[in-house]
């Protein structure tokens, strides 16, 4: 199954992973993956989901477990990989939230990889780059925890007999370029202690591209133009970057490829670009259908509601650079999959759909329509 | 080697005289300036040439169109072969290396095949590339500063018709964004390389153009950045059918690559 994917990066094609942002999310990639026939990979951060003993995520209420035996009913020959995406410490909420200590943040986070691999998860993105106490890890630090959690899952993963992919690599959303002496240095520790402890080399390696989402845009090097003080130019770094990447027979994953126009996007597979990541946008794509039948059936009541709970969830925080720039309807389109499964949205969706189902349409079908629109746009772009 | 310095100036005396003054007090070069389009009362005492039709007093001539408007002139009035070498800058430049002709002259005498060498700036992320290396051949350098081998304009100018619009830069482009991929792919093609040395650094004094653009009469920072972008964006489409700026920059990589493959012995210096 796993060929699938060496497969499509052989044909030249850049993976596409997709944020499980909701559950129609999950089901419009499912459809689209069945109809084109290509490889998706749901990639789902420990804030989206997560195993029932560290409380699930925020996506449709699912723990790991729930959720993988909804994928895995759904998926009979369809070349749909769960995926763990940030897997680590201080990757789930309540390990920040309750300050968990080293010990007890790596306990739950190989809990987290192991309920994982038990549930067939196929690609594991190992991210040791927080902590609890500093902004950013250091390398050292950051390498020997990778190798703990690295060593746990892979010698779990081969006493249970599960075939598993893993992916490395850390810092999110700087929007610049991974420098390549860094990206040297961290493969060859890698290489080192990979032979060390017996264990293959990772498949994936996440490399700051040059993406960057802010609000609902791409505001990294990637499109940039002008040069960005101290930094080589994204023209070099990246392709240095792919260089690197193929020396050492590992595949390059993006991050935060969302809204990337079409031109970018289909740069991908010819740069090279192996695997790319994208999430919020699609969540994006949901609520503003959401928002485009409230419009088109006058529910004026229904949107002000929606737009209060969202921006009451302090969720578009995170995503803005300008606050007081936004309008709390902007800030509500940012956030507003984070409060799919809020009570109140659940019953308002209930009452839209009977509104609806009177006129022969059906709120989720069109949801997933739209959502399946966003999620094409890389795929063709992508060379599916 | 001799050098020519031909400088770009639009209603700045002042900061061009200053910069004039320290590129003739360091070094050993002819020293020419264009005036693009100022206002007779704003004009450097060092002017060779006064571009003042009425586009040009209106929109002044920016960089290809103001080098093509030098380097034509000179190729008129038959100097253009007096000289090796056209360092060609805009008056914001400052030279951090301000006795910069020998070192230029040692570079492209042991650099034969280098047709284009841009210096490189304290803030730029190529430093990092360059490590403790004094030169390496690039296919993307950025910049309002860059020394072209006569022998290389030769190759690849247009004498048709040698203006403004058209000598060594495409003058379409008015105000140039992708004109120095154009000319790096152009270098590639003819077997020729292009550079980032850390032997001269210079920087660009960006607050001329945003605090001063309504003195120099252009308009603001940020509107020109805008239409920078988006006119090259059309002139790319346009010209070559290119949708990105990636396209442009793999199209400049192609021939790079190739001209390692022709020149072996230079692969020292590929980053």
């Amino acid at each position: 199954m796993l060929s699938n994917i060496f497969q499509s990066i052989k044909e030249g094609k850049t993976l596409l992973g997709v944020g499980p942002m909701s559950k129609n999310c999950v089901d419009a990639s499912i459809e689209i993956s069945k109809k084109i026939n290509c490889p998706i990979m749901l990639i789902a951060s420990r804030r989206q989901i997560d195993c029932a003993n560290q409380g699930g995520g925020y996506v449709n209420k699912w723990t790991t477990e729930n959720f993988a035996n909804y994928v895995k009913k759904k998926i009979n020959n369809t070349k749909i990989f769960m995926c763990r995406d940030h897997g680590g410490p201080w990757q789930n909420n309540n390990e920040v939230k309750y300050k968990y200590n080293l010990n007890k943040a790596m306990k739950t986070a190989k809990r987290s990889f192991k309920i994982d691999i038990d549930n067939d998860f196929k690609i594991l993105h190992i991210d040791t780059s927080i902590d609890i106490k500093r902004k950013k890890l250091d390398f050292n630090k950051s390498i020997e925890r990778l190798f703990e959690l690295y060593e746990y899952c892979y010698w779990y993963s081969k006493r249970k007999k599960k075939e598993i992919l893993f992916e490395v690599g850390t810092e999110e959303q700087s929007g610049s370029t991974s420098t390549f002496e860094e990206l040297e240095n961290t493969l060859n520790e890698i290489q080192k202690r990979c032979l060390k402890f017996k264990l293959p080399f990772p498949t994936f390696i996440v490399i700051q591209s040059g993406t960057k989402v802010i609000e609902r845009r791409n505001i990294g090097s990637f499109e940039s133009h002008v040069r960005v003080s101290n930094e080589l130019p994204v023209e070099i770094q990246l392709i240095k970057n792919l260089e690197i990447c193929n020396k050492y027979r590992i595949f390059m994953k993006e991050h935060n490829a969302d809204y990337l126009n079409a031109d970018s996007i289909k740069w991908h597979p010819l740069l090279g670009i192996h695997a790319s990541n994208v999430a919020p946008e699609f969540g994006v794509s949901e609520t503003l259908a959401l928002f485009k039948i409230f419009e088109n059936e006058s529910l004026k009541k229904f949107e002000e509601e929606f737009i209060d709970i969202a921006h009451k969830s302090n969720k578009w925080k995170k995503w803005v650079l300008d606050e007081k720039r936004l309008s709390q309807k902007e800030k509500a389109i940012i956030c507003g999959h984070y409060v799919f499964s809020n009570q109140r949205v659940s019953e308002i969706k209930e009452e839209l759909k009977e509104i609806l189902k009177r006129k022969g349409i059906y709120l989720d079908n069109y949801l997933k329509e739209n959502i399946k629109k966003s999620i094409l746009r890389y795929l063709t772009g992508f060379g599916h | 080697m001799k050098i020519a310095t031909i400088l770009l100036n639009r209603n700045l005396p002042k900061v061009t005289n200053s910069l004039a003054k320290t590129i003739k007090k360091n070094n050993d070069t002819d020293l020419y300036v264009v005036e693009a389009g100022s206002d007779n009362s704003k004009i450097s005492k060092h002017c060779s040439w006064h571009a003042k039709w009425g586009s040009v007093k209106k929109k002044g001539l920016r960089f290809p169109r103001g080098m093509n408007y030098a380097l034509s002139n000179l190729y008129k009035e038959k100097k253009f072969t007096k000289y090796d070498l056209f360092f060609l800058i805009t008056n914001d430049t400052e030279f951090v290396t301000k006795k910069f002709d020998k070192k230029i002259i040692s570079l492209f005498k042991k650099h034969t095949k280098l047709g284009i060498l841009s210096p490189c700036a304290p803030n730029w992320g190529e430093k990092k590339l360059l490590k403790k290396n004094s030169i390496k051949y690039f296919w993307y350098i950025h910049n309002n500063a860059v020394i072209i081998r006569r022998d290389f304009i030769e190759d690849v100018c247009s004498l048709k018709k040698p203006g403004y619009i058209n000598f060594l830069y495409d003058g379409n482009n008015f105000r140039g964004y992708g004109t120095e991929s154009e000319i790096i792919a152009k270098a590639y093609l003819n077997n020729w390389a292009a550079a980032i040395t850390r032997d001269i650094i210079i920087s660009e004094n960006e607050s001329y153009l945003i605090k001063r653009s309504n003195l120099i009469k252009t308009e603001p920072y940020d509107l020109n950045m805008r239409l920078y972008i988006k006119e090259g964006l059309r002139w790319m489409k346009e010209k070559y059918g290119f949708k990105s700026k990636w396209s442009m920059q793999m199209y400049v990589k192609t021939f790079y690559d190739k001209f390692f493959e022709i020149n072996p012995t230079l692969k020292k210096y590929k980053i």
